[in-house]
């Protein structure tokens, strides 16, 4: 295991030279966002570098035709397309629907369907910039998983902080009930935080608690909203199935939505499913020039990869996942040269541990406690018991939470123990690390503008 | 393979780390470093189905469960 190279290195410690943390400062957060087309595919007509405008319903019909009813055939298809879920988790679509009519069968009630449009990763733009751009891709999407599945009871949940967003969801519902024969979709607001788009907090919300996770024996397929089988689904796998709808598995677009983390901007760029790493990074921003040292894969639950590992991988999830990474919600966070990948994760560290629910243990005790042992890690100050802990620590959290949170946490820091073994050698011996210099990279909110 | 069908689950939302699970299931059940309980593994005799139905009874936040081990699971 990685972790255990990188504690095997431990150095005496010292008193900290603290030297490593002035990289961490006021920090400009990344609102700003562009959006680049891929392809002819999920954003047509969006031109290059622009703030993009939503698409009409209109335009819409125009530029795609009329939404083909989604039916039992529309299953297939997305199963023949092998669509996995585009939230973080890749789970296979259709057999998610599939659940979904089981469900149906053996409770005899009918069926929820949500689009999950809250996008908790800071570092992640692309469910933002698809509703805003093509909401009624998502919409369609949206009515024929319905449609496929047989529900009558169809949710749009997304961020209610996001006012602009919010009045472009509104006006495209509006849109559509005017002029088309389908249910009605209820727009919900979502809380603001980290963990409001996981899966069971959302199914929980909308069932009249709070929006934290909640455990169960059974998953929301068959027991959901109110104890009725729900489909919940990310909003860019709600527009695939729209796509899908229309052209068919053979025809349908193979490329993914990603987010590319440059200092102080998010750009979501469509990359082709056999486009690698390298290509995804300079189509979003990435200038030519020195190569970043790591690449963050997936999101803040996500993993760090050195770039030559990195570079050649293609951005679909089989390719990372045989490399021992996922293509999670879709981020890549090119890290620059002058930056201290170890600095980042005790950052990000910290946000995670300060975004969890507060339910469980493991979480409660444990992400606080591992955070704290990072930020001493890249402050110079981890002696050899703190990273004793480390490792029983993160065995000890890992899989225990009533979500996934406490996973993805480990999962991060894992992969950074792994990666920045140098710096991390480095910093136990107190010599100045490559990151000196920088300003922090990796997006947070709540940081003042510089 | 265990002549057992049942295992123990911990809810972990439920779960606030009172450590009675761990009196009452030694065998089965751990502490981590806050407290709060590891299923170590799942019951394999009687005498270990006696612990396991003890520590959901015993629990006094309701979060131990034994249920019925999934078919392949």
């Amino acid at each position: 295991m990685t972790a255990d190279r990188a504690i095997s290195e431990v150095g005496p410690a010292r008193a900290a030279a603290g030297r490593v943390l002035r990289a961490v400062g006021p920090y400009r957060p990344a609102q700003r966002w562009d959006v680049l087309p891929g392809g002819p595919h999920v954003f047509p007509g969006v031109a290059p570098r622009s703030l993009p405008t939503a698409q009409t319903l209109s335009a819409h019909l125009a530029e795609l035709g009329p939404r083909p009813r989604g039916d039992r055939n529309l299953v297939d298809e997305v199963e023949a397309l092998g669509l996995t879920g585009r939230g973080g988790g890749h789970f296979p679509a259709a057999r998610k629907w599939r659940a979904v009519l089981d469900g149906v069968r053996t409770t005899h009630r009918t069926p929820v369907v949500v689009a999950n449009g809250a996008e908790g990763e800071p570092a992640s733009a692309k469910d933002l910039a698809l509703l805003s751009t093509r909401p009624h891709l998502v919409l369609d999407g949206l009515v024929c998983a319905a449609e496929a599945v047989g529900a009558q009871d169809l949710v749009l949940w997304t961020h209610g902080g996001n006012h602009a967003l919010h009045s472009v969801l509104v006006r495209a519902l509006r849109e559509r009930r005017a002029v088309l024969d389908e249910p009605a979709i209820r727009l919900v607001s979502a809380p603001d935080g980290y963990l409001s788009g996981e899966t069971s907090a959302l199914v929980r919300a909308l069932s009249g608690g709070p929006a934290l996770p909640q455990f169960g024996l059974a998953h929301a397929t068959s027991v959901g909203v109110e104890g009725r089988p729900t489909l919940v689904h990310n909003v860019e796998t709600l527009a695939r199935v729209a796509l899908v709808a229309r052209a068919g598995a053979e025809s349908a677009p193979r490329t993914s939505l990603v987010t590319v983390v440059t200092p102080g901007r998010r750009t979501v760029v469509e990359a082709d499913e056999d486009a690698s790493i390298e290509a995804a990074l300079g189509a979003g921003g990435w200038p030519p020039g020195p190569p970043p040292q790591a690449v963050l894969v997936g999101g803040y639950g996500g993993s760090w990869l050195p770039w030559v590992a990195a570079r050649p991988l293609s951005v679909n999830q089989l390719a990372l996942r045989s490399a021992g990474a996922s293509l999670g919600a879709g981020v890549l966070a090119p890290l620059p040269g002058d930056r201290c990948g170890l600095v980042e994760t005790a950052r990000v560290m910290r946000f995670l541990a300060g975004s969890s629910a507060r339910q469980c243990g493991p979480c409660l005790f444990g992400l606080p406690a591992l955070a704290g042992v990072v930020d001493a890690l890249a402050r110079g100050r981890a002696g050899r018991r703190d990273l004793r802990r480390l490792d029983r620590w993160t065995d000890e959290v890992s899989g225990r939470g009533g979500c996934h949170h406490p996973d993805g946490a480990v999962t991060l820091l894992r992969s950074a123990l792994g990666v920045f073994t140098a710096d991390s050698a480095r910093h136990r011996r107190h010599l100045p690390c490559a990151g000196i210099g920088g300003a922090p990279l990796l997006p947070l909110p709540g940081w003042a503008p510089a | 393979m265990s002549g057992s069908t049942r295992r123990l689950v911990v809810d972990p939302v439920a779960c606030d780390g009172v450590g009675m699970c761990a009196h009452l299931a030694p065998d089965l059940v751990r502490l981590d470093s806050w407290g709060y309980p590891i299923i170590a593994r799942d019951p394999a005799s009687p005498r270990d189905e006696r612990q396991a139905t003890r520590a959901a009874a015993g629990c006094p936040r309701r979060a131990m469960l034994v249920v019925q081990r999934r078919a392949g699971g």
